[in-house]
């Protein structure tokens, strides 16, 4: 029994998997690569796969995990390798390393997420403007926002959960790249940062046609950040 | 508008706001994405229905990657689309466009529809007008793609006959590579579809006609008489076939079956290996469309079944392999297959599931095989509530049988069971739908007494579907009406006041549907303008009960001035043109006569594959027989 922990990318046409695809897609590549698989017990055994964080439908990841428990001990590169060539297009094995026992699962850890989120404009602004909506935006100590629950619609502050965000425009669109919280102490989207900040100096944004990238999750040790992986390598 | 713009749309803004996007990306594991300038001939396979129904289509599967595998002919796919991505495509103007590549269907040489079941057809003129291509085949010209479809109802294609190029009868893995040649060499030798100023369309069609199994409806012309009813259909000139018939895969064991199968990503119907074990059932139930139209029976063998199962979890990586047919019970080798299939894969934690049993303590014995610790439940279709009715459509299933399997099936650990019954029946009586009703509550008696008798808590569950019967074309009964629609709901209000029992729940069929269902399944050509205007008043996904609304068809009806009921509840002599009878399936005019006469006097006909010969006349017009793989087949008799 042992356990890998597996960074990936999720691309196009693969970013509009759910949650639930992603993890059958995964169960299906692992069992075609042959990679031993160890399941569960009871009466539908399962291969015991854990993600490390949902990704929303038809975002763009440069930066996911997965952990997967195997039967015997297999090379981080042998799986990179055989994984890869299972996998459906769209996803890209990055990286395979086994994870020493005793180490926290890969949902409890992750803490931060890095999102670019850009958004066509649809009259042409300076930096300028979108700089100072940012600033007014960041010397708020309240972002309010809005979230479907199951119970209706509830309102969330969502600022204590943003710890960096920068702007720039790039060939006519707004770029937000952003350090939010994510995991157990909540999730901040992009979407909602982006609304907030738009707000401020009414910025002409098309809201129908965004791309989201997360470009990697991480986990904080004192005050640097670490990707999973790199935190079994700092053991 | 081409493949890159649509690409475009669809990823800036139509993906994200449609449910279940994975319905139009494409990028299956294993799908296959051909150069088109590397192929003679191009195909869109269309599915008239929603993604998750038409990727459960062992057909497609088969065609798919049979024509995929052909150096000079690609075939992409294409579903109905879901009605939230429908407005976003009409609202931009966005052509249907198929998966793999995202090209228009305009491109295409050839779109192929499958005719799965009646209620799909007004998906198919949708599909069509979404495509932006005309619906009616005598407005097309050489810049559209021929338009084709095949499929169980295409057994009577009439009703569709003037919205569809040519027709294919039976089995598509004979025909299908070879008409796709034919279009190619002809596109080649006569520049069809490359020089706008000529129309070689009717040429090509004329030539198409003349292979075998390829109906082509323009070249026959059906005769009314003065009511308008149908007369006769003849050919329109000599050099083209005065009958079409359907073509078979002579040695199944052989024949082409995909194991680089597609992965879908979204939950679909059947989501895990379809693995076909045989084809046809001879049991000769006297309403079954299938097991007419797919005679003979022929297996494969445990060999190459084997083989097909490993490398099929190899390429795919599902847990669950499904073998299919119409009644894999029947199949000669079914017991060492499933022993076998279970223990090779065991490792790999590979289940198997049967998804049709037969009314016996066999298959009770076999679920006993795959279902050992997850309990779901059993299925069985005695059809017919009392002896008598039984024997009258030939369903070879006494009382006694299934009360074996019941109390089999509730020995073995299973707590809910699911009984298929018909109601309409030809003869039906009072007394056989009072007997649906006993039927079921033995069943929950027979539960309920085991249990307790075992010390079991568990309440007994039996879930009792009662559809009605639609006639159908190429079956004994053919002939027969259906009951009326206040019949149908008389009869079901009945059996609900009937059912009172807790542990039955009772389930029945829109009686408006399956009236619409038989009119189309005994149509005629008269019907398209019917189809086309109910199409237009809005019919679309009529399979759907959501979205089917009785209204748009009765509308339809009226517009165009024709009787439904003349269709649906006419009893046909035996000496009336059928409006399908120039489309040969190999069951004789004779041998449907003769079943039906015993039908009535609720004769019983053997099944032929393990007793004497019922000349149906399939295998002598066909020029085929039977093929069974296992031993000593006279053994099984008892079985019927």
């Amino acid at each position: 029994m042992a356990r890998i922990r597996i960074a990936f990318s999720k691309e196009d046409p693969v970013r509009w998997l759910s949650h639930l695809d992603t993890q059958k897609a995964f169960e299906r590549a692992l069992r075609r690569a042959q990679i031993p698989l160890s399941y569960s017990e009871g009466f539908n055994p399962h291969p015991k796969i854990s993600f490390a964080s949902a990704l929303a439908v038809g975002v763009v990841s440069l930066g996911e995990y997965v952990d997967v428990e195997v039967s015997q001990e297999i090379e981080g590169a042998e799986v990179v390798k055989s994984l890869q060539t299972a996998m459906p297009e769209g996803f890209r094995i990055i990286e395979a390393t086994l994870v020493p026992s005793g180490q926290k699962a890969l949902m409890a850890l992750v803490n931060r997420a890095q999102y670019r989120i850009k958004a066509p404009l649809l009259k042409v602004l300076d930096e300028k403007t979108v700089q100072d909506a940012v600033v007014n935006a960041l010397s708020l100590t309240n972002w309010q926002v809005e979230r479907e629950g199951k119970k209706g619609t509830v309102i969330k502050d969502i600022r204590s959960g943003v710890y960096e965000l920068k702007s720039s425009i790039i060939e006519n669109h707004l770029l937000l790249e952003m350090l939010v919280q994510t995991g157990s102490e909540g999730n901040v989207r992009p979407e909602e940062v982006l609304s907030i900040v738009v707000q401020q100096e009414s910025l002409p944004v098309n809201v129908d046609r965004l791309r989201i990238l997360r470009l990697g999750l991480f986990v904080t040790k004192g005050d640097q950040l670490l990707t999973p992986i790199e935190v079994l390598k700092a053991l | 508008m081409n493949q890159e713009q649509i690409s475009q749309i669809l990823e800036d803004e139509l993906l994200n706001k449609v449910t279940k996007p994975t319905r139009y990306t494409g990028g299956e594991y294993n799908q296959v994405k051909k150069d088109w300038s590397t192929v003679n001939t191009t195909m869109a396979f269309a599915f008239p229905d929603v993604y998750e129904v038409g990727m459960s289509h062992l057909g497609l599967r088969i065609l798919y990657h049979l024509i995929n595998d052909q150096e000079n002919m690609l075939m992409e796919r294409v579903f109905a689309p879901w009605i939230d991505m429908e407005e976003e495509l009409r609202k931009r103007e966005i052509p249907l466009f198929s998966l793999e590549s995202r090209r228009p269907l305009k491109d295409f040489d050839v779109i192929g529809f499958t005719l799965q079941y009646e209620m799909s057809y007004s998906n198919i003129l949708n599909m069509l007008d979404l495509a932006d291509i005309p619906l009616w085949s005598y407005d097309r010209t050489d810049e559209h793609p021929l338009i084709i479809a095949g499929g169980p109802c295409a057994v009577n294609p009439e009703p569709l006959a003037d919205f569809l190029d040519l027709v294919i009868l039976g089995e598509g893995e004979e025909s299908l590579p070879k008409l796709l040649e034919a279009i190619g060499n002809f596109k080649q030798a006569q520049g069809w579809r490359r020089d706008s100023q000529r129309d070689s369309r009717k040429a090509l069609l004329r030539e198409l006609a003349q292979l075998p199994g390829i109906y082509v409806p323009s070249l026959y012309q059906p005769h009314y008489n003065d009511s308008g009813h149908f007369v006769s259909i003849e050919r329109i000139d000599s050099t083209v076939p005065a009958q079409v018939s359907k073509q078979v895969v002579a040695d199944l064991d052989k024949a082409y079956f995909p194991t680089k199968s597609m992965v879908p990503f979204m939950g679909v119907v059947h989501d895990r290996i379809m693995l076909e074990v045989l084809r046809g059932c001879s049991r000769a139930c006297r309403f079954c469309q299938a097991g007419s139209i797919y005679r003979p029976v022929r297996e494969r063998s445990m060999e190459t079944l084997k083989k097909q199962a490993e490398e099929l979890i190899q390429q795919t990586g599902y847990d669950e392999i499904a073998l299919t047919s119409l009644s894999t019970a029947d199949y000669s080798c079914v017991e060492p297959l499933l022993k076998d299939l279970l223990q090779s894969h065991e490792e790999k934690r590979v289940g198997v599931s049967l998804p049709s049993l037969r009314v016996d303590a066999f298959s009770v014995d076999l679920a006993k095989e795959v279902q050992k610790v997850r309990k779901t439940g059993l299925t069985f279709a005695p059809e017919a509530g009392t002896q008598r009715l039984r024997d009258v459509i030939n369903k070879g299933v006494t009382e006694e049988d299934l009360m074996e399997t019941i109390e089999k099936a509730f020995q073995g650990g299973w707590h809910t069971i699911k009984l298929y019954f018909m109601m309409g029946l030809p003869t039906e009586e009072e007394e056989d739908l009072e007997g649906i009703a006993r039927l079921a509550e033995q069943v929950a008696y027979v539960g309920s007494d085991i249990f307790r008798s075992k010390g079991i808590r568990k309440a007994v569950k039996v879930t009792v579907s009662v559809s009605s019967f639609v006639p159908k074309p190429q079956t004994p009964f053919q002939w027969e009406p259906q009951d009326r629609m206040a019949l149908l709901e008389e009869k079901q209000q009945f059996l609900k006041k009937r059912i009172r029992d807790r542990r039955i729940t009772y389930n029945w069929h829109d009686s408006k549907v399956s009236f619409i269902e038989a009119v189309m399944a005994k149509g005629d050509r008269n019907l398209g303008k019917v189809l086309y205007k109910a199409w237009e008043n809005g019919a679309k996904f009529d399979g759907w009960t959501e979205h089917f609304r009785f209204e748009r068809w009765q509308e339809a009806f009226q517009a165009e001035d024709i009787d439904p009921e003349y269709y649906a509840y006419r009893k046909i002599e035996y000496d009336e043109p059928l409006p399908w009878e120039h489309l040969n399936y190999g069951v004789s005019r004779s041998y449907l006569v003769k079943e039906h006469k015993k039908a009535i006097e609720s004769e019983l006909t053997d099944d032929c594959r393990h007793n004497k010969c019922s000349a149906c006349g399939v295998c002598s017009s066909l020029g085929i027989s039977v093929d069974l793989r296992g031993g000593d087949h006279g053994q099984n008799s008892d079985r019927l």
